[in-house]
């Protein structure tokens, strides 16, 4: 099989579309380890909970897919802020590993509870069905452009919320320093609340987008974790433009990676990708300079 | 019933090396490997391939043994040069990609076919009586000769550097030690024990497939690392064996609780385990038996 430009251009479209999806939960973790400061690896499971309420919502109310992602939303906000308020609010003072440990614990359990209430069937979106436009070979999907536009709406919005708001601003001033941010009278309880229900709206639409992508399944979620790990130490961890810009890249480089490894070596494609950049660069493309402990 | 017994035990005698090899990492040292099964993988796969062609088996164990370890240096050195955390994302991706190649490159592995007729270990005794008592006497052996060493490395000169790593790496590093050397020998020293019990797996259950080898495994040996507590070196024999019961007791569950799939039963058991991470973290970091410090 030879590789021809537009083999190649397909590839880039199609690796760019992947990575602004896996953008919202690369955000959703590096938000949480910024601020509080712990790699969140329930973030996959959110996801998938969260595009299971979608489907539940259709199921229920006939066919609207605004409806559904509303849906997702509430409860990818909803599980998200109750396992805070159980599980992670008690554990701030601790060491992060144990909020680490605790999150691993919450993502198994959040998957258990939907298989054993939902099974573990494969489940799709309802949506108009559209054929590819094609320039001269070169496909593009309406739906895929319709997600990929969402998720560039949903960012745009998120960096609004992060730097036009005044519990944005208050999230970046925890981020860049509890202690400053407390002498300053800033209640962390509060921006905490909103950090995780912005958390769980995130990777709400993230699961969303990929459940309307492809299909909707129990491991949708913890299948996306390594890549967004990956992406969030590329970008730099603690960067919200470094998580977009570091999903985008390993998106391209995930699917430029197609034709000559096959698909299923995607993930390790993101794990290589990251041995790379902790090799090369460590804090990653937009990270601050952290000094190795 | 006695054969039930050995079998049961031979498993738990397994899983006891793996929390032995995880609690020296992770309980004396700090290290987070959240990527124990790609080593246990490491060294079934290694051992079994070796001995199907033609090996014996006691070079076959050495060899698993040093490959887990090898295997070990370059992820420990790529991630320990960082926090904590980076050794956690970095082994859990590891952990997928290692369980990607074994289905992917089925010349070696038999993809997802799995690897049948792998040598039972004292297969010239028969199969099940006396040979798995031998099979079980062995593992005993391994276990006290892991015990011994661990126990001896944690009265050592060494044993205490490691633990200093643990409580203030930057106390030791002004001492004109070097922690991430010592990380690195004891990150591949635990890896080099996964390893071992990869092999006795193998020519144990004598079937291999890459779903054996899900990251939950993983997750088991933490569990029996933290109900066992952390840092505790015979944390590890009691909380492999309370393992065991759990997950030989939810088998039995089922008998008495009837209209129970085993699919349901699976993620009943995910959500346990999920669980007690989350659990324990709370509420009994110092594990099942310690006292709280």
């Amino acid at each position: 099989m030879t590789i021809t430009l537009v083999d190649v251009v397909n590839l880039l479209i199609n690796g760019s579309i992947d990575g602004l999806l896996i953008a919202l939960p690369t955000l959703a973790l590096t938000l949480v380890m910024g601020i509080a400061r712990f790699p969140n690896a329930a973030t996959g499971d959110y996801m998938t909970v969260s595009a299971y309420a979608g489907i539940g919502v259709q199921a229920l109310g006939g066919a609207s897919i605004l409806l559904a992602g509303l849906g997702a939303i509430a409860a990818g906000a909803a599980i998200s802020v109750v396992f805070y308020l159980w599980v992670f609010r008690a554990l701030r003072g601790r060491a992060p590993v144990a909020s680490l440990v605790a999150s691993i614990g919450v993502a198994f359990f959040g998957r258990s509870m939907l298989t054993l209430f939902a099974g573990h069937d494969q489940h799709t979106f309802s949506i108009p069905l559209v054929r590819a436009w094609n320039f001269g070979g070169i496909r593009v999907l309406p739906t895929d452009l319709y997600v990929a536009g969402v998720a560039l709406l949903v960012m745009l919005l998120l960096f609004a919320l992060l730097h036009l708001t005044p519990i944005g601003r208050q999230m970046r001033a925890i981020a860049d320093n509890p202690d400053l941010a407390r002498a300053c009278g800033i209640r962390s309880g509060r921006v905490l609340l909103a950090l995780w229900a912005t958390v769980g709206a995130l990777c709400a639409l993230g699961g969303m987008m990929f459940g309307i992508k492809a299909v909707v399944s129990p491991e949708l979620g913890w299948e996306l974790l390594i890549p967004a790990f990956a992406a969030m130490i590329v970008g730099g961890i603690g960067s919200p433009i470094g998580a977009v810009a570091g999903a985008v890249l390993l998106g391209i480089a995930s699917e430029l990676s197609v034709p000559l490894v096959g698909p299923s070596y995607k993930i390790a494609v993101a794990f290589v990708l990251l041995l790379l950049v902790l090799l090369l660069r460590p804090r990653g493309l937009f990270g601050k300079a952290i000094a190795a402990r | 019933m006695t054969a039930y017994l050995v079998a049961v035990g031979i498993v738990a005698l397994i899983y006891m090396l793996l929390t032995i090899g995880l609690n020296l990492q992770y309980g004396y040292t700090g290290l987070i490997n959240f990527g124990v099964v790609a080593f246990f993988a490491i060294g079934a796969y290694t051992s079994a391939l070796l001995t199907l062609h033609g090996w014996w088996l006691v070079p076959a164990f050495v060899v698993a043994t040093i490959l887990g370890a090898l295997v070990a240096y370059p992820i420990g050195l790529l991630s320990l040069r960082l926090s904590d955390e980076y050794l956690a994302v970095v082994t859990l991706g590891f952990s997928e990609v290692v369980r990607i190649v074994i289905q992917q490159e089925e010349w070696l592995t038999k993809g997802v076919q799995g690897l049948p007729g792998i040598r039972r270990m004292f297969a010239f005794m028969g199969v099940g009586g006396y040979a798995d008592v031998a099979i079980l006497g062995v593992l005993v052996a391994c276990n006290m000769a892991a015990i011994g060493l661990m126990l001896h490395l944690v009265r050592s000169p060494y044993g205490r550097l490691i633990q200093a790593i643990r409580d203030d790496e930057i106390a030791v590093e002004a001492m004109g030690k070097d922690p991430r050397r010592l990380k690195v020998q004891v990150f591949m020293l635990g890896a080099g024990i996964a390893g071992l019990a990869g092999a006795f797996y193998a020519h144990f259950i004598t079937y291999l497939s890459p779903d054996q080898f899900l990251p939950l495994v993983t997750f088991y040996v933490w569990i029996a690392m933290i109900i066992g507590g952390t840092g505790r070196t015979t944390g590890a024999v009691a909380g492999s064996l309370l393992l065991l019961v759990f997950l030989e007791g939810s088998r039995f569950a089922r008998d008495f609780v009837p209209g129970v799939s085993e699919v349901q039963m699976a993620s009943v058991r995910l959500a346990l385990v999920g669980l007690a991470l989350i659990l324990f973290t709370l509420y009994r970091p110092q594990g099942m038996m310690g006292s709280r410090k």
